[in-house]
């Protein structure tokens, strides 16, 4: 009751303090954590990278990363990750433009097809390919009337791509369909009411306003594609190894952890890189937005 | 709803090409739900006769799966606790509070879910290795947490965003105090969130592989570091059996979410429509 007596005396100030007081503490268990399990190994990994044995500055760990074998391997990695992003940008398109037009409750329940195996291991989805794509699993078995069949369809590009396109497609739908859902439809009808054709009202309105999302889909499964290692490695062959597969195999067979170190800092960078481009992306679209509509 | 008017031939195209795309997402969980059962776990795939072999292997003496199932329930837990703590926490540090330097320790906690996995589990690889920690389901649930608690976080500071503070307000004018509030209107109001937190920071780590793949050691094995295991060294087909147990609880535990969400999502409400019949009323008590 003393308090409550006292509370309007004191001043607008101090409550504030105690509120940054309590702020603070609240934080601490977060930052603390993070700092000390998150943030603090990667700077070590990030010195790793930059010492000789004898303790000395380095870059030759930087030079084997980038050299031979290691460099056609960050070569694959880039090329994989490109082909599973352009895959799943236009698939993702597809069907987040299919939802898009569907009521409600079909739209839901297509979202839930699209969301729930995003939530299941992406271990067991791998091997449900590997199950499919098999000389006798269920795609080969489908198509074999074709010609040629049984096609190969594991342990080589096609098969990783396969694999990792169905992992990063969820994302992609689920961010082409917010970006989708939120284009004013007044702007087609109005394209439309002034004569414009499906054509031109697809590519003159309908896709300038979804630009923006569309580059940051494709750009974000890019970069989490480039740390990819269960699909890679287990439905490709020696010509698919990624750079997660190798950084793995430095540290768990030939206990070269400055290498790894160096690689895992390369992938660090080109994510940062990534993740950067996004944000600059999406704050040209903000504004370009703007101006359409002053 | 490119163009306004659509070709039949147009719509039927689309529809089945969104079919195929839906099919191609859902198809390898399928495949694998319906191969456990199957006589012949590797070839064939609609099966020719059914079995409940793979997953009675599963348990028989000597195998490896359920010492490798109870570590891995053994560091979901304790991850799941400490994803907790610390998302309880930092929501309430970053919804309730003036934080100095807001943006950087949301910038923090967003940090694990954008870097990749592998890069983390290097890190922490680099972190336990000299503190002879390899192998220890302590440093796996740690490594894990770190994966585990911005979920968390990102969870809770949505439930406590969706918190009305005017009830918190309310309590505290009739002289409620801190821990009062918290126990009696913060606590039941978020508790729906909480458990879509653990659930998920369970989830997060049941099916972690970087991190427990880096932090094994021969003895400690977690479930999807011996699917991959399985997968690639030896042949062994009951792992069609915990892969189909994998989504099995992966599917429950989102409808245990969805649940619980739409148990919760009446109680403010019923809370705050207190308020508006109130609020309704006064206006006309006045004038009467």
């Amino acid at each position: 009751m003393a308090a409550l007596t006292a509370a309007p005396a004191r001043p607008r100030k101090l409550l504030a303090s105690r509120k940054t007081r309590v702020g603070i503490l609240y934080a601490l268990p977060v930052v603390v954590y993070l700092l000390v399990l998150f943030v603090y190994p990667i700077i070590s990994t990030l010195f790793l990278s930059l010492k000789n044995a004898d303790g000395s500055l380095t870059l030759h760990w930087y030079v084997d990363a980038l050299t031979g074998v290691n460099l056609s391997v960050l070569i694959t990695t880039l090329r994989i990750s490109a082909e599973t992003a352009l895959l799943s940008l236009v698939f993702g398109f597809i069907l987040a433009n299919a939802i898009s037009r569907l009521r409600p409750l079909w739209a839901g329940l297509a979202m839930l097809i699209v969301v729930v195996p995003h939530f299941i291991s992406a271990l067991v989805r791998t091997y449900g390919w590997i199950i499919l794509l098999g000389d006798k699993g269920l795609v080969n078995e489908t198509l074999a009337w074709a010609p040629g069949a049984p096609y190969h369809l594991l342990y080589n590009e096609l098969g990783v791509v396969i694999g990792t396109t169905s992992m990063m497609l969820p994302y992609t739908v689920l961010l082409l369909y917010g970006v989708m859902r939120g284009v004013d439809r007044g702007l087609l009808a109005a394209a439309a009411s002034m004569g414009a054709g499906r054509v031109t009202i697809f590519r003159r309105v309908y896709l300038p306003l979804v630009a923006p999302g569309l580059a940051s889909a494709g750009l974000l499964s890019f970069i989490l594609s480039l740390g990819y290692y269960i699909t890679p490695a287990l439905m490709g062959g020696p010509n698919q190894t990624m750079i997660a597969t190798l950084i793995n195999q430095q540290v768990t067979k030939e206990n070269q952890w400055n290498g790894a170190a160096a690689q895992g800092v390369l992938l660090l960078l080109l994510t940062l890189a990534g993740l950067l481009l996004v944000k600059l992306i999406s704050s040209l679209g903000a504004s370009a937005k703007k101006r359409s509509a002053s | 709803m490119i163009g306004l008017r659509k070709t039949v031939a147009g719509r039927i195209a689309l529809t089945a090409v969104a079919t195929v795309i839906l099919l191609f997402l859902a198809l390898p969980i399928v495949v694998v739900l319906v191969t456990s059962f199957s006589d012949n776990a590797f070839a064939a795939f609609p099966p020719d006769t059914w079995t409940l072999n793979w997953y009675k292997v599963l348990f028989a003496d000597g195998s490896k799966w359920p010492a490798a199932l109870s570590l891995s329930a053994l560091i979901a837990a304790l991850s799941t606790v400490f994803s907790l703590i610390i998302g309880v926490t930092a929501a309430t540090a970053l919804t309730r509070s003036e934080l100095p330097l807001r943006s950087a320790v949301y910038a923090l906690v967003l940090g694990p879910l954008v870097i990749p996995n592998i890069v983390t589990a290097l890190g922490l690889f680099l972190l336990f290795e000299p503190a002879t920690m390899l192998g220890s389901p302590l440093a796996i649930a740690l490594g894990h947490t770190v994966l585990a608690s911005p979920i968390a976080v990102l969870i809770l500071i949505a439930t406590l965003r969706g918190i009305d503070e005017r009830l918190e307000d309310a309590a505290a004018s009739m002289g409620a105090g801190r821990l009062t509030i918290a126990r009696r209107i913060t606590f039941p109001l978020a508790a729906p969130g909480m458990i879509a937190a653990a659930i998920f920071s369970f989830i997060t780590s049941l099916d972690e592989f970087y991190i427990s793949q880096f932090l094994s050691s021969v003895d400690t094995v977690t479930l999807p570091v011996q699917v991959y295991n399985s997968l690639t060294f030896e042949i062994d087909p009951s792992v069609t059996a915990v892969s189909a147990i994998l989504i099995a609880f992966a599917i429950l535990a989102l409808a245990l979410v969805a649940l619980v969400r739409w148990l919760g999502s009446g109680r403010q409400d019923s809370l705050l429509s207190v308020e508006t019949v109130t609020a309704t009323a006064a206006p006309g008590g006045e004038a009467a």
